[in-house]
């Protein structure tokens, strides 16, 4: 089939950017469908029949809808790559593919919403014990990163994408990168071979405009 | 044989466990006391450098994060499909509810139980984090409208994942019955979940270490 894919997005959301990022690598063209959150787009009926649990990215291929950076990622891979470079097929590479995509959901990422998430719903940031928790998470990307400059094996996978957005979402708010000096050397490569890099740090312009104004409102309270 | 680094009293590790039953699995299982700090000594970081369980070891190949190694398990010993599709369509939404089970239903009971039972200084129920889980739980139900399974119309390794999930919650006495959906679902995958009872002796030592101060 010809992909035919509407995905539905806001481009300050990391998830967002790595399926954009993710997309140019595998070759396919997303038309893509802006919601404004803080309008509540997202919960008009139409695009909640897509999405029963109304999230973005929502990703509509010729009717097909599927949610979850991550799961949209490897459906992406696996579907329309030719080769699978981004996606391997041999369960051992693909498992620390995996293995990465899911550190990046629920240690480095989560670490990234429980400190700066609350700015918005409270003007605080989380607890100094929720910073340690960002720092750890480096520490162990780094650990990872000893003497390697993909994060999952020798070339670029989807792994590294969607750890480049988060990586980039940190480094848009200050969060000091280069105190990692392995991660520090991965993400510098990282931005000038992935596929539509320009587009992801223009995407984090806003959001890190939303962070900062919070975070300046913070200090002069 | 397989090693499994694991604690029974976690949900990670039941879900493979259960998984292992569905495919014929023989796993090595070794326990790593995380109160006793076992995860931190030298010979285990060295073999998994996050200190997490569950942690497999298949030959020299080593993995961790439960969903990943189930996926492994998967693909590696399931080539008749009983867990994992090959299609496509059907895989992206089996990993969806994967991502789903993690990045939102887990992670609501994260929010409102660790606090009170694992943080160093012990903290009092959050009723805003209790609104999260029943946003998680309604979400679900959402999901399983017209469903008899997670994520297509047969089992799956989301039944397997969520079933570890919603079982901690009933354990820790989180009352569901609101939503019929869960509850129906519920009751089918306890029944055709082979290591179900594995899965719930985990849950009553799980209730036995950690929840006496919180349970009425």
């Amino acid at each position: 089939t010809i992909p035919n894919m509407d995905f539905y997005c806001s481009l300050a959301s990391s998830g967002c950017r790595s399926v954009i990022m993710t997309a140019k690598a595998v070759g396919v063209e997303l038309n893509k469908k802006v919601l404004n959150l803080s309008e509540g787009e997202q919960l008009k009926p139409e695009f909640v029949k897509l999405n029963p649990q109304h999230t973005i990215p929502t990703l509509v291929d010729n009717g097909f809808s599927i949610w979850e950076s991550r799961a949209i990622a490897v459906y992406l891979a696996e579907k329309y790559c030719k080769d699978d470079t981004l996606f391997p097929k041999d369960p051992k590479k693909q498992a620390l593919v995996n293995q990465r995509l899911y550190f990046d959901m629920g240690t480095l990422y989560d670490a990234f919403i429980k400190y700066y998430y609350p700015l918005f719903r409270t003007g605080k940031t989380g607890t100094p014990e929720d910073y340690k928790k960002i720092e750890a998470a480096f520490g162990f990307l780094d650990t990872f990163l000893e003497g390697q400059n993909y994060v999952a094996g020798d070339h670029l996978t989807v792994a590294d994408i969607a750890i480049v957005a988060t990586v980039s979402t940190f480094d848009a708010v200050e969060f000091d990168i280069t105190k990692y000096a392995n991660v520090n050397r991965w993400y510098q490569n990282a931005k000038l071979v992935t596929p539509g890099w320009d587009e992801n740090w223009e995407g984090l312009q806003n959001f890190k405009k939303m962070i900062q104004e919070r975070l300046a409102n913070l200090k002069n309270n | 044989m397989m090693d499994l680094y694991y604690m029974l009293y976690s949900a990670p590790c039941r879900s493979i466990l259960m998984t292992a039953e569905v495919l014929g699995l023989e796993l090595n299982k070794k326990k790593v006391d995380l109160d006793a700090g076992d995860h931190l000594k030298s010979d285990f970081v060295k073999l998994n450098p996050q200190h997490t369980i569950p942690t497999l070891v298949d030959g020299k190949f080593v993995l961790w994060e439960s969903r990943a190694i189930l996926i492994y398990l998967a693909e590696k010993y399931d080539p008749d499909e009983k867990l994992y599709p090959k299609d496509a369509e059907d895989r992206a939404v089996v990993n969806q509810r994967l991502f789903f089970d993690l990045g939102t239903l887990y992670q609501s009971y994260v929010y409102y139980y660790y606090p009170q039972l694992f943080e160093v200084e012990k903290k009092p129920a959050n009723p805003e984090n209790l609104k999260r889980i029943d946003s998680a739980f309604d979400m679900f139900d959402t999901l399983l409208e017209g469903h008899q399974f997670a994520a297509l119309d047969r089992l799956t390794l989301a039944d397997v994942a969520l079933l570890a999930t919603v079982s901690t919650f009933e354990i820790s006495e989180y009352n569901f019955v609101k939503f019929p959906n869960v509850v129906r679902w519920y009751e089918n995958a306890k029944s055709v979940v082979p290591g179900w009872d594995e899965n719930w002796a985990g849950c009553l030592y799980y209730k036995d270490l950690y929840l006496g101060d919180i349970l009425k």
